[in-house]
């Protein structure tokens, strides 16, 4: 289970091997993100935390944007991390992983640091990634000579600032800038934005891409292993179920995420150098050995949609089956081929 | 010529609307009153978080000075009431927005009420309450800690029963009339109202001496000037070292955030079957809050310290009462359940079964829609 | 048009070489020089010239370092921003609406303490979209805890380039530097430069070294967590601490600079004839080389005029200023830039100056001059106009509590 590096180019290391860890015994104990950050109950973001530092291990630099995982993590004095932990701004996850990766990249070149394997991750909320954000992400996606995570950690809203709608914000959901009123009952309106095969799509050299969920822990932490394995800039994209925007019990945070995926909702696969591959439960819903749920066991669990009528839940269930029986890649790329 | 202020303690987001009914219910009243008043919470504690203690004010006074003479300070820090919204806040608070445990009384007056919705002997509660040094009352209003979330609100009358139980231990600041006329208008609900009254009168305070109480000094921190402050924003990480604990030796146990503990956020913990469990590593991996230690026997033990009693982990273990959450005021410490288990495994069974099966129902908040006509509709039956 | 700074044959004894070459190439030698290890570039005339020569100078293999063009002028301060905060020199630079861009990258940079040195290509701001030089882009973040300073040549541009990173990534300082050079006069104006060779900047700069503030896995730190009141005015004190503390650095380096590269200069203004000057002229750039013939061309005429050039603007050269204006009779301002609505409706550093010779005693009359927007002309016959109206004002014949447009059409 040695992390092997193999290969050396630009006398900068460029990949190097984290081994997939076969299942949650083989897990290490080590924690990277320890107790004692402010985040609400349940906040499956701050696992996300937990476990991507896991995955990563020591030798790592950590970038947060502004968002919960800033604000509710890191009040001053006081801080959850033991890995190098450095802020920037809602915008700039994208700007802070390509400007740590170069920084070190020069560095080491230049024989003014000892080289040496740094992974750089910079996390994300969907504000500041799928919507604020998104071309500096794009920018540092481009960059194959700097290996750099970006994992966006979605829970669908600006969760930090009070909840309000995002580009990321699902069809109809209750927010405090799209609060069901007297005269409108859905005032969000858009659907959420796809963010994930947007970016694999249009940054063809980006060699890995993924979507995961923390219910599927081990499965998440080997992608972030992957992603700081294959080298080149890489883009992960969480579904964080939270409490407090979402509006349920903070025990069924790990339920709920279960829920997205077992609904078609939320859709897990990795595109990995130009190959797609379906896992987990969506893997069987796409072979046909799984049913999708309905989603109203997933919308009806959550406050932010009690204000929801049948026509509603009708229209989110013909959304979401149209991504799984008329997208090209079912739950991945929204286009059909012209018949 | 006087001024009232009153403080809600409460459970951030869970408890949001709650509080905010209680303190707008205490202006508009004093309003009736003739009195003038404001409402406002505690802007270091948003954005709130669920579950994290947050807290609001309302301050009336007879006259616009007065008012203006209580309000230039941050935060009233001589109320004539404090509310707390949950009685495990009796324990303590420790909001995110500052540093250290703060005892529920401690921004309370001398001679002032202390009103604390629980189903616990007054008693009971003031072992768990940091002596005041102070005399002060308790008044308690017979009921679980209502939650829910930011969008649907459960009203179960806890606001009403809250203002009128208000209006019982101060009457100076506003009056059972007035209350039950501003929860008329606002709700137009007869039974709300008769909630109040019937709170209202069968409230009673208790006296609490300057000596009384849990004789803990809090944890709090020194915060340093600018001299001393490391520049350019720089905090040092936690050790990715682990903890040497005696008895732990084999085992692990991460260090923590000593700044930050978040035990006071919890109204539930989970409690151990450690005979039952598979060792699946699910509660230790799925914790958001890293809470769980392994023993040196490879069991997980939650650090209560370090648990903010989410629940997760009762969820998603696979043994059936392997873990199981308990109302936090069956329990007077933090101690771990592994070393009670390890020095004594039947007394622990005993312990354990008698926590388990002692459990008024509690719940975080919102778990379908429906839920709360459900409820309210059989708490009035 | 500016002519070089001239250097005797005495003063060059060091070595380097002796270019035509603009403002912004100075700058890109200073980079090369200072080993720079990432720099941003993202386009906006004038001041991306420096990046076509930074770019030109790493394609032939002249000079190592990052070089990321990215996608926004936010992007490129926070690039570098974070790359600084790994170990890494950096250089990056804007102007007009594009440092605007980069405001909130530049509010966090001042903020973190990171000693990043940028250049500003001094432009007006849209709207309208004028190319040429305004300060109001550069004066935008002068009260964030960015050091900011004025050249007038090449030569300037170039040592100031050097120095700036001296005093920058000082511990006792890490703030962030800006060098202004003004668009198209200094940005695109050539002139002969001794550019130094690497032994000399070598044995000026030390390494940046950012110690236990550096973010590494060695040293696990978290950088800039949330802070709430209780915590903001003793940060906030500490960067006021850090820009007091400047004023002795930049002095310190001044006199080393001096020493190793044979160029003396005062370090916060140039005074310029204002020995027994009854009337002075204040300005920054560019603008100095009208100022200076036409100040020759009064004392010809016997009228005691002089100049002070101010290359700082934060710190604030207060004692300069008191000192070497608290013996004239009327001082005239002349700003390239405009604070609307501002008291007299004056420029900026006419009511910088204004509050600095405040506690003076036989204060000067100060007159406020706005000139030179967006790039015009300011010409010897301007300034000659100018001194005129101040010489008027020294005599009560004019009132000093209003500011005077120059050069524009009514």
């Amino acid at each position: 289970m040695s992390d092997v590096i193999t290969e050396t180019l630009d006398d900068y290391i460029k990949t190097q091997v984290l081994e997939a860890w076969k299942g949650p015994k083989t897990v290490p104990e080590q924690e990277y993100f320890t107790s004692g950050h402010r985040t609400c109950q349940g906040c499956e973001s701050a696992l996300v935390m937990k476990l991507m530092a896991k995955a990563a291990g020591p030798r790592t630099i950590i970038l947060g944007s502004t968002g919960c995982m800033y604000v509710a993590n890191t009040t001053y004095l006081s801080t959850p991390w033991s890995v190098p932990w450095m802020h920037t701004q809602l915008g700039s996850s994208g700007s802070a992983a390509t400007g740590t990766a170069a920084g070190l990249r020069a560095l080491m070149r230049k024989g003014k640091m000892e080289k040496e394997r740094i992974n750089v991750i910079a996390f994300c909320g969907d504000g500041g990634g799928a919507d604020m954000g998104l071309s500096a992400i794009s920018a540092a996606l481009q960059h194959t000579e700097y290996n750099l995570l970006i994992l966006m950690y979605d829970n669908e809203s600006y969760a930090n600032t009070d909840i309000q709608v995002s580009g990321s914000s699902p069809y109809g959901a209750n927010s405090t800038f799209s609060p069901p009123g007297k005269e409108r009952r859905i005032m969000h309106r858009r659907w959420k934005k796809n963010t994930a095969p947007m970016l694999a799509a249009g940054h063809p050299e980006c060699k890995y891409v993924a979507t995961v969920c923390m219910s599927y822990a081990v499965e998440a932490m080997n992608a972030v292993r992957k992603a700081l394995s294959i080298g080149g800039p890489t883009f992960i994209h969480s579904l964080d179920p939270c409490p407090k925007g979402w509006d349920y019990d903070p025990m069924f945070s790990h339920e709920l995420g279960e829920l997205a995926v077992e609904t078609g909702i939320w859709p897990l696969y990795e595109i990995e150098e130009g190959k797609i591959k379906m896992y987990g439960k969506s893997k069987r819903i796409v072979n046909g050995q799984m049913k999708r749920k309905p989603v109203q066991d997933y919308l009806l669990r959550q406050g932010r949609f009690a204000h929801f009528i049948d026509e509603d839940i009708e229209y989110f269930q013909a959304k979401t089956d149209e991504m799984w029986e008329k997208w090209l890649i079912p739950g991945v790329l929204p286009f059909s081929a012209e018949a | 010529m006087s001024t009232g202020s009153v403080e809600v303690v409460y459970r951030g987001i869970f408890q949001k609307t709650l509080a905010k009914n209680i303190c707008r219910g205490v202006v508009f009243a004093a309003k009736k009153e003739g009195k003038i008043g404001t409402a406002f919470g505690r802007y270091s504690d948003s954005p709130e978080r669920n579950g994290i203690p947050a807290k609001q004010f309302a301050v009336v006074s007879d006259t616009h000075d007065e008012l203006q003479e209580h309000l230039a300070r941050y935060e009233p820090d001589n109320n004539d009431v404090t509310i707390a919204c949950d009685d495990a806040l009796c324990k303590g608070v420790e909001s995110w927005a500052w540093y250290g445990l703060q005892p529920i009384n401690k921004l309370l007056k001398k001679g002032g009420t202390l009103l604390v919705t629980s189903f616990q002997s007054p008693n009971k509660l003031i072992n768990f309450i940091h002596r005041k040094g102070e005399p002060y009352n308790l008044a308690l209003v017979r009921a679980a800690a209502s939650f829910s979330g930011l969008w649907v609100y459960k009203d179960d009358h806890t606001d009403a029963r809250l203002l009128g139980a208000l209006a019982k231990v101060a009457p100076h600041i506003v009056g059972i009339d007035a209350i039950c006329e501003v929860i008329k208008e606002q709700w137009k609900d007869d039974l709300k109202v008769a909630s109040a009254r019937k709170t209202y009168e069968a409230t009673e305070t208790i006296p609490v001496s300057a000596d009384q109480g849990n004789e803990e000094v809090p944890f709090e921190f020194e915060k340093p000037g600018w001299k001393t402050m490391e520049e350019g924003l720089v905090i040092r990480g936690i050790s990715a070292e682990q903890q040497k604990v005696e008895g732990w030796e084999g085992g692990y146990v991460p260090t923590r955030n000593p700044t930050f503990k978040k035990f006071s956020t919890r109204t539930m913990r989970p409690v151990i079957n450690f005979d039952t469990c598979i060792k699946c590593t699910l509660c230790w991996l799925q914790c958001p809050d890293s809470c769980f230690d392994i023993t040196p026997d490879g069991l997980y033990d939650a650090n209560m310290e370090a648990c903010c009693g989410c629940g997760v982990c009762e969820a998603v273990c696979p043994v059936e009462d392997c873990v199981t959450m308990v109302n936090e005021e069956a329990f007077d410490d933090n101690a771990s359940q592994w070393e009670m288990w390890v020095k004594d495994k039947k007394g622990y069974e005993t312990w354990m079964t008698e926590k388990i099966s002692d459990k008024p129902p509690r719940s975080h908040g919102f778990h379908h829609v429906g839920q709360y006509a459900e409820e309210t509709a059989d708490e009035s039956t | 048009m500016n002519p070089p700074k001239t250097a005797t044959a005495e003063q060059i004894v060091i070595g380097g070489s002796e270019e035509l070459i603009s403002g912004s190439e100075a700058i890109a030698h200073a980079c090369r020089l200072a080993d720079v290890d990432v720099i941003t570039a993202y386009p906006i005339r004038p001041y991306d010239t420096v990046m076509q020569y930074v770019s030109q100078m790493i394609s032939d293999g002249d000079f190592d370092c990052e070089f990321i063009v990215a996608e926004s002028e936010h992007s490129q301060f926070e690039i570098v921003k974070h790359a600084s905060a790994v170990g890494a020199r950096v250089f990056v630079g804007s102007s007009g609406v594009g440092w605007f861009y980069a405001f909130e990258a530049m509010a966090v940079t001042a903020g973190l303490r990171m000693p990043m040195v940028a250049m500003v290509g001094n432009r007006a701001l849209d709207d309208p979209g004028a190319f040429g030089v305004e300060h109001n882009d550069a004066l935008a973040v002068r009260d964030l805890g960015w050091m900011l300073v004025w050249v007038e040549t090449p030569q300037e541009a170039l040592d100031t380039a050097l120095i700036a990173y001296r005093v920058a990534e000082d511990k006792r300082i890490f703030l962030p530097c800006a060098v202004s050079c003004d668009g198209a006069f200094l940005t695109h104006s050539q002139a002969i430069v001794n550019v130094p060779d690497q032994a000399t900047v070598d044995s000026f700069l030390p390494r940046y070294d950012r110690g236990d503030k550096l973010l590494h896995p060695d040293n696990p730190i978290t950088i800039a967590p949330q802070a709430n009141e209780d915590w903001v005015m003793e940060i906030r004190r500490q960067s006021d601490a850090a820009m007091r503390r400047a004023r002795g650095v930049i002095t310190e380096a001044y006199e080393d600079f001096g020493d190793k590269f044979g160029r003396e200069q005062e370090p916060f203004i140039e005074r310029y004839m204002m020995e027994d000057a009854e009337i002075a002229l204040v300005g920054m750039g560019t603008l100095a080389l009208p100022v200076k013939v036409a100040v020759r061309k009064m004392r010809a005429e016997g009228r005691k005029v002089g100049f002070v050039r101010v290359r700082w603007f934060r710190p604030f050269p207060t004692e300069e200023l008191q000192d070497a204006l608290s013996d004239v009779e009327a001082v005239g301002v002349i700003d390239r830039d405009y604070g609307f609505g501002s008291s007299f409706h004056s420029g900026v550093l006419a009511n910088e100056l204004r509050a600095a010779l405040y506690p003076v005693e036989n204060q000067p009359k100060i007159v406020s001059f706005i000139a030179g927007l967006g790039g015009r002309e300011v010409n010897t016959d301007n300034v000659i106009v100018i001194a005129g109206m101040v010489a008027d004002a020294a005599s009560g014949g004019m009132n000093d509590q209003d500011t005077y447009w120059i050069g524009v059409r009514e």
